[in-house]
Formats: C-alpha cells, sequence, structure tokens
C-alpha cells in the first residue's frame, strides 16, 4: 500500500535558517547551527522527504540558495524538494544540479505558466510541486503569491483547476493562518477541497505535535503532512513522533534495514 | 571498484554519487565516454523526465550502440534507476510511442486507472522476489521503497520481477543476469536503497 509521507520543511532566508510564524519570519541559525544543534543528517532518516524554501523578502540569490541545498543534501538519502525565486528554466536546473530532486513554485504559477509548462516537459510532472499559500476570512478563501503579499482574484477550487491545467505532480497546500502557530492543520478546508484533487496533496501549516501529523494523515485525499516547525520536531521529537505513529497502525513507511547492516 | 553513472543530461546525478560515496564506491565516474564506460565494473542509468526526450539524448550521444556492446556483449552489470530502467525496457507510450533500448522484454505504459493519483508518490511496499541479488540481506518479503512516476512497467515474460501495488500491480524492479532496474529510486529510500545499492555493487 501507498504509504502518507512526513516531510519537514526547511525556511531559508540569506545564509539562516527561520521560523516563521504567519509568515514573518524570526531567524534561528546558520546551516553549521543545524548541524551541529540537530544533527540533521541523523534527523532525516525520519522523514520521508525534506522541502527547503527560499522565503527571503529580499531579492533572493538562487546562486546562493543552491550551494546551501549543496551542502544540505550531503548523506540525506530522501528526495530534497526546494524552491523560492525561480524565475526561469536555468533558475531550476541550478537547483537539480546542485541536488534538489523537485522543484517547488508557487508565484510563477501566476506570474508565467508558459515557464511551469516548460519545466513540466524538461523534468516530468513528478518534479514540479505547486506551491499555494491561502487565508481564510469570514466567508472565504483567499489565495496568495509573493510570500503572502499579493492576493490574486481566483478562488481555491479555480485556482487548483488551474493549476491542474500545467500538470504539475504535486500540491503543497499551506494556510497563512495556521503557519507556526502549532494549533492543528486547517482540516476544514482540507476535507472541503481533497477530492477535488487529481493529484497529490501534501498539506502545510499549524501542525505543532504528532497528533497533528496524525490527524492529516488520517484524511484520504492527503499524501503528506508537512511540518516547518524546528524547536517542536527537531532533536529526538521526529523520530518519536514517527514511532508513535507507526505503533498507533497508521500507514507510513517503516524502514527495516539499518546503518549497521549495510 | 569502478562505477559509472551514465550521463545523457537528464536527472539529478547528485543524489546518486552521494549514495555511492556512503556506501564505499570510491571511483565513481559520471560519462558517457565510450572507454570510460568500458573500464567501468558497474554502470548505473539514472533518469528523471520524460522518456521520449531521455531516448533522444543516448541517441545523439551513440549511448545506445555503447551500451548495446558492454550490457549485451561484455556482459557488464547495469542498474537502471526509475526512467533508467524503463529505458532498458521495449518501448514506453509516454510522449507518443518509442523505442527503448530493449534488453528486457517489457513495455511502458500510464496507469491504466484515470480516477487514480496520479504521479504515484511516497513509499510503498515491494514485494520481494527472493530470487533476486538486489535484496539479499532483506529479512521481511516486503520492504518499503520511494517511488514518483507516472508511467509503469508491465511484462508477460519472467525477467525476476519484484512487484508493487498501486491500483493494479506493476514492475517495481527487475534482475536478469547482469541487467537490473529498479522503478524506484533506492537512492531516496533511506537504508533500505543504500542496502539495494550496496547488493548491486557487491553482488551483480
Amino acid at each position: 500500500m501507498l504509504r502518507k509521507r512526513i516531510i519537514f520543511t526547511l525556511i531559508y532566508d540569506q545564509n539562516h535558517f527561520m521560523l516563521s510564524r504567519n509568515f514573518r519570519l524570526q531567524k534561528v541559525g546558520n546551516l553549521k547551527w543545524l548541524e551541529k544543534n540537530y544533527k540533521f543528517q541523523e534527523i532525516a532518516f525520519s522523514l520521508d522527504e525534506l522541502i527547503v524554501l527560499n522565503a527571503s523578502r529580499d531579492k533572493k540569490s538562487i546562486e546562493e540558495f543552491s550551494l546551501m541545498i549543496n551542502g544540505l543534501v550531503k548523506n540525506v538519502f530522501i528526495p530534497i524538494a526546494a524552491g523560492g525565486g525561480i524565475k526561469s528554466v536555468k533558475d531550476a536546473e541550478l537547483l537539480f544540479k546542485n541536488g534538489a530532486d523537485k522543484i517547488v513554485v508557487n508565484s510563477l504559477l501566476i506570474e508565467n505558466p508558459t515557464i511551469i509548462k516548460d519545466l513540466v516537459n524538461k523534468y516530468g510532472s513528478q518534479s514540479v510541486v505547486a506551491s499555494i499559500d491561502y487565508k481564510k476570512t469570514s466567508n472565504n478563501i483567499e489565495i496568495y503569491i509573493n510570500n503572502g503579499n499579493l492576493k490574486i482574484d481566483l478562488s481555491l477550487e479555480e485556482y487548483i483547476n488551474y493549476i491542474s491545467e500545467l500538470n504539475v505532480g504535486e500540491i503543497y497546500l499551506n494556510s497563512i493562518d495556521k503557519d507556526g502557530t502549532g494549533f492543528g492543520y486547517d482540516l476544514e478546508t482540507i476535507k472541503q477541497i481533497q477530492s477535488k484533487i487529481t493529484i497529490p496533496l501534501i498539506i502545510a501549516g499549524g501542525a505543532g505535535n504528532e497528533i497533528h501529523l496524525i490527524e492529516g494523515i488520517k484524511q484520504k485525499g492527503v499524501s503528506a503532512v508537512a511540518t516547518a516547525n524546528l524547536y517542536n520536531f527537531m532533536g529526538d521529537g521526529l523520530s518519536n513522533a514517527r514511532n508513535k505513529i507507526i505503533k498507533n497502525g497508521d500507514n507510513i513507511a517503516n524502514w527495516n534495514v539499518h546503518k549497521r547492516d549495510i | 571498484m569502478n562505477v559509472t553513472i551514465v550521463d545523457y543530461g537528464m536527472g539529478n546525478i547528485n543524489s546518486v554519487c552521494s549514495a555511492l560515496n556512503y556506501i564505499g564506491v570510491n571511483n565513481i565516474n559520471i560519462s558517457y565516454d565510450f572507454n570510460t564506460l568500458k573500464n567501468s565494473d558497474k554502470l548505473i542509468l539514472p533518469g528523471v523526465g520524460a522518456f521520449n526526450q531521455a531516448m533522444k539524448s543516448i541517441k545523439e550521444r551513440n549511448i545506445d550502440v555503447y551500451l548495446k556492446e558492454l550490457v549485451l556483449n561484455n556482459k557488464t552489470p547495469i542498474l537502471g534507476i526509475c526512467l533508467g530502467m524503463q529505458l532498458l525496457g521495449k518501448s514506453s507510450s509516454e510522449g507518443g510511442f518509442s523505442e527503448g533500448l530493449g534488453f528486457v522484454n517489457a513495455n511502458v505504459m500510464r496507469f491504466k486507472n484515470n480516477n487514480l493519483i496520479v504521479p504515484h508518490v511516497g513509499f510503498n511496499q515491494v514485494k520481494i522476489n527472493s530470487k533476486s541479488k538486489l535484496y539479499s540481506g532483506f529479512e521481511d518479503d516486503e520492504a518499503d521503497f520511494y517511488f514518483t512516476h507516472s508511467y509503469r512497467m508491465m511484462s508477460d515474460e519472467n525477467i525476476n520481477q519484484s512487484s508493487c501495488l498501486y491500483d493494479e500491480d506493476f514492475i517495481a524492479s527487475f534482475e536478469l543476469d547482469n541487467i537490473a532496474g529498479t522503478q524506484f529510486h533506492p537512492e531516496l529510500s533511506q537504508h533500505n536503497g543504500l542496502k539495494l545499492l550496496s547488493n548491486f555493487i557487491k553482488k551483480i
């Protein structure tokens, strides 16, 4: 049976990793700090996948970001998706060359859908993840691009249809309201739209503990649950959460070969 | 041990190199030069992207001719990964009908069920064929590996396949003497994948 995935999202801004709360960023440390304090390569062995997003609000340097990815992927044997500020096929190529297995696109979906099609043709649907940032108002769901700054004039359902026609491989659905809160995923919206999506759906925003991850995993249309909460899930947090989820009988991968056997 | 990753200009070769390094392969080349390929103990054919484009790049670089000589005549072991495995088959319907390298009698088509969530992404259980050396040392009869693909391989012949279920049974891996392939990505499959790569290097 196809397993559900647990994904960690690292948020990056100019040589540092960040905590994000409702899209406001707070610096926590650089790559050395991440390796030293969290033994990132060990933690990766509790993850199904890693997403790294360049959330810099200033001009994003793909070159600098790619170099960081290059350092990060060493001895990490899970798929890595990278994005934030991709404006051309050349930008994507640089990320792929430096160790990304997939790319994540957001604003470009609206700004230049032709490039999205080029990326899909060149690298295949499965290599392109479409990220959607949304906010809820009292009676509406609003879609945003440009780091949550620019509202676009489409309903969530319309936007999902628009994205599906571009033939991307996955959707990363991120709630700006829940981002970094630790209050749990926006299950209400997820329940509303999951049956309307025909490609794998990754949900993000709000996970603060393993109960939240389990709530997400249990949704039929959800392929993967993502969290960017460095403090809650680093250290032993993720491996403990993973063990609890397996014990709970939920359908996630169980790697039965261990380091010592290779 | 001298391993060459066949470079036809597609895919993330980085993670394959990194995995080979981890399991102790020191001499890794990334090349499509005939002499480099010829002097290799093992070949790896990686790949992401579309089948027809990949075949086009392979033919432009004469890699099809080289591989026929080395894999079919010299019996150099080869491991195709994901699209690389599919390319070892006879044909694919991706992007219109295209012929593959034809080393194994198998064909590649899209998942049949139109209501299925495609691509098939994530870890899925492979039913291990105990005759396959790729899995030696795996104690259970199933193991999780990471897949990401929209097209899958089928064969009417016994090519020592191990299968995976996603709405239908398809070929997760095969192993015919010196020719092996995995639809999943061992380099992205944690220790299960590293073990499988190590088996390919040591036992095939």
